[in-house]
């Protein structure tokens, strides 16, 4: 905006004051109206869609697919829209740069559109960007609703399985690896890479403890666990498809 | 002072202004309250305007369920954190509703938020002089985002768990700073009792008072500056057509000033009349 142009604006902004009325009980009255139907609204839900009590924590295992509230689902839907990319894209486009990229815009816009013009129709650029994002907004949180939401319970279907493999497919339980890969049809299709046939790749255990200890970004370091799982873990991993179908 | 001023006053109401005076000759109590309440806003100010108060009431529903289920939990991850839910939601008087109301007033929140945001962009309102009262709401947004995030750990249910780990993990991810962060949210590198005291003084203290802070923020640029008109208010829209009809008056003389021109009915469009000749 032009130092004209907010003067105008000032001006123009000062008549309409000039000319109004008084907030209460004129503006006070709206308010008090919908934001009374809006508890009102709350109340009939509390009512009529009960909460329940879900199951108790158990950190040892990981029966189903995380699900976080629905308003984060745009959030989760978007880690899988990354999570197949080779290495030139890095999943940190779904956990980082995008949402941090979505914020900072969001704080500073004003001070990168500034132009005088304040009807909508006036403004195709502004316009487009509304339809978008709310678009994108609403058609991840729908994905992200409709997406799968168990994983089997306690073990996964793979057979062959040795002393130390059985240990391993434990923690892989355990950590709740089910709720990022999938094995042999089981777990979720992301964001992490499919696992059935990861013996195949010929990643060796040292390889695979170096990557559980520090993954690339979105999956997690589990370099907290005990050694003897991480061996574990390594061995069936290592053997999938190969040893362990 | 008045001849209207015949007898001494009933001594209760004498009490009550002379109170009254006292507060205000140190608090400005009286300006305030005509500053707040009694301030002139555009006569076209609309019923979309309403969302941003819906939203402070929902936020003041919040706290006060959010208060009373304080009362009854405990953050404790060894079963007590657990047992305390399945209290409220099937002994306590009301606890179920209440414990309701702040569910869902979680989602409610977070859509009349929205909403609010959506009007503000399309009426253009975050322009001058208003971009930091958008600046100060966008922090509210996150803040309603983030109180979402840390509040549904509480429950301490399988599904609040682990999408919390997972959420906490996508935190960690980020470069450089990304690993502090997670230490921080988690009170350590796992997920433990710690961490569900964590996130209940986050949930409890750090963010209802930021939020607080941000909200006496955004009202007082709200008052300051003034709610914005409606770019199509019926004062707007009067101004616009005037504006219309003196660039048509005009255009109406210069092209009768022209040698040769046809005077066309003034009732003609502009355009036709210049492209007609």
């Amino acid at each position: 905006m032009k130092p004209a142009d907010k003067k105008a604006y000032d001006k123009d902004y000062a008549q309409a004051k000039k000319t109004g009325k008084p907030f209460f009980p004129y503006a006070i009255y709206k308010d008090t109206i919908v934001a009374g139907l809006t508890v009102v609204a709350i109340i009939i839900l509390a009512i009529t869609i009960r909460v329940e009590v879900g199951e108790p924590v158990n950190p040892a295992t990981t029966d189903f697919i995380p699900r976080p509230e629905w308003y984060f689902y745009f959030a989760f839907e978007l880690l899988k829209i990354f999570a197949n990319q080779n290495a030139l894209t890095p999943v940190i486009m779904a956990t980082f740069m995008v949402p941090n990229i979505m914020i900072i815009l969001l704080v500073v816009w004003p001070f990168i559109d500034r132009g005088p013009e304040r009807r909508i129709w006036k403004r195709p650029f502004a316009l487009g960007l509304t339809v978008i994002v709310t678009g994108m907004l609403c058609y991840l949180t729908w994905m992200g609703a409709n997406s799968p939401a168990g994983v089997a319970k306690g073990s996964l279907p793979v057979s062959g399985l040795d002393e130390q493999a059985t240990k391993g497919m434990a923690v892989y339980m355990a950590n709740g690896c089910g709720s990022c890969h999938m094995v042999a049809g089981v777990g979720a299709p992301g964001p992490g890479p499919d696992l059935t046939n990861h013996g195949s790749t010929g990643w060796d255990q040292a390889k695979l403890i170096a990557w559980f200890k520090a993954p690339k970004a979105p999956m997690p370091s589990y370099a907290s666990l005990p050694p003897q799982d991480l061996q574990d873990l390594a061995v069936f991993v290592g053997g999938l498809g190969t040893k362990y179908k | 002072m008045t001849t209207k001023d015949i007898g001494p006053k009933n001594p209760v109401q004498k009490g009550a202004e002379a109170t009254i005076d006292y507060v205000d000759d140190r608090s400005g109590i009286k300006t305030g309250t005509r500053w707040f309440l009694f301030r002139n806003i555009p006569a076209g100010t609309s019923w979309f305007q309403t969302l941003g108060f819906t939203a402070m009431v929902v936020f003041g529903m919040q706290a006060i369920t959010g208060i009373i289920l304080a009362m009854y939990y405990v953050p404790d991850t060894k079963g007590g954190a657990y047992q305390s839910i399945e209290y409220i939601t099937n002994e306590v008087t009301w606890g179920w509703m209440v414990r309701g109301m702040h569910k869902w007033g979680a989602s409610v929140m977070i859509i009349v938020v929205f909403l609010h945001m959506a009007r503000v962009f399309i009426w253009g309102a975050y322009k001058y002089p208003r971009e930091l009262t958008w600046v100060t709401g966008s922090v509210l947004l996150l803040l309603t985002m983030f109180m979402g995030l840390t509040g549904y750990l509480l429950v301490w249910d399988q599904k609040a768990y682990w999408a919390t780990v997972v959420a906490v993990n996508i935190f960690a991810s980020a470069p450089i700073l990304g690993p502090y962060i997670g230490d921080i949210l988690r009170a350590g590198p796992e997920f433990g009792p710690a961490t569900l005291s964590r996130f209940y003084s986050i949930h409890m203290l750090v963010i209802p008072g930021a939020i607080a802070t941000f909200i006496g923020l955004h009202l007082y640029f709200i008052v300051r500056l003034g709610i914005s008109e409606p770019p199509w208010s019926k004062r707007r829209l009067r101004i616009e057509r005037d504006e219309e009809d003196a660039r048509r008056a005009a255009a109406r003389e210069k092209a009768k000033a022209l040698p040769g021109s046809v005077n066309y009915p003034a009732s003609w469009p502009v355009e036709a009349k210049e492209g007609a000749r």
